[in-house]
């Protein structure tokens, strides 16, 4: 076997340059989220205009962000891939089970506070972070 | 399903990482086909086969074939045979 002085190079290479490229992509996808949110208030006083484009820009780079994620997954091997795929059923039924009752709650003003897509945000990425943790330590 | 992977990697004095780099795969992914925590797909064990030029039952065993080589899946159902008709 000719790659025995280098272990494992192909495949961990490529995950790495991909893990990279998501991490550059989840970067600029926050802070365009970042511009369309802040910006009409502080940087352009409400302008119409200026808004639409942060929007733009925001969903251009939220595209760019998903298929970095896409290619992220088609480069993993097979183990990786059912871990991210049991991650996502967790956090997607997390999500649906939470986010459901979380607005009728607010709706009926069970709860005092505003049901924020923030909350249900945070919960998904704990939620999708704690399963991906669980996963990869199962098949240790 | 059981399997051969560690012994037949040990005869080669391969680490893990170096069979993983082989068969491109995670080191995770062959420590976990070698402690029966992961079946591999059908492409991953050909790909194992061809790397250790030998024929993929040699590698994988099915887990319905006892060590003698009988199916046991087959005794079963001639067992449940028996009952039926006695």
């Amino acid at each position: 076997m000719n790659q025995r002085n280098q272990p494992n190079k192909g495949y961990q290479s490529r995950v790495r340059a991909n893990v990279m490229r998501l991490f550059y992509w989840n970067g600029a996808w926050g802070a365009a989220t970042a511009l369309m949110t802040f910006g009409p208030k502080f940087l352009w006083n409400k302008a119409a205009s200026f808004t639409l484009l942060a929007v733009g820009l925001d969903v251009a780079v939220g595209i760019g962000m998903m298929l970095a994620n896409k290619n992220y997954l088609a480069e993993l091997d097979e183990l990786q891939r059912r871990i991210q795929l049991n991650s996502m059923g967790v956090t997607l039924g997390v999500g649906l089970i939470v986010g459901a009752p979380f607005a009728v709650m607010d709706s009926y003003h069970v709860i005092p506070f505003h049901a924020n897509i923030a909350y249900l945000l945070i919960l998904m990425s704990l939620t999708f972070a704690i399963s991906n943790l669980y996963g990869t330590r199962r098949y240790r | 399903m059981k399997n051969r992977l560690k012994v037949l990697r040990a005869e080669r004095d391969w680490t893990q990482a170096q069979l993983a780099d082989a068969l491109d795969v995670s080191r995770q992914t062959v420590n976990a086909i070698e402690t029966g925590k992961f079946d591999p797909s059908l492409p991953l064990a050909f790909r194992a086969a061809r790397l250790f030029a030998l024929p993929i039952e040699e590698i994988f065993q099915d887990p319905a074939l006892d060590k003698n080589g009988s199916n046991l899946a087959t005794e079963i159902k001639t067992e449940i045979k028996k009952d039926t008709y006695v």
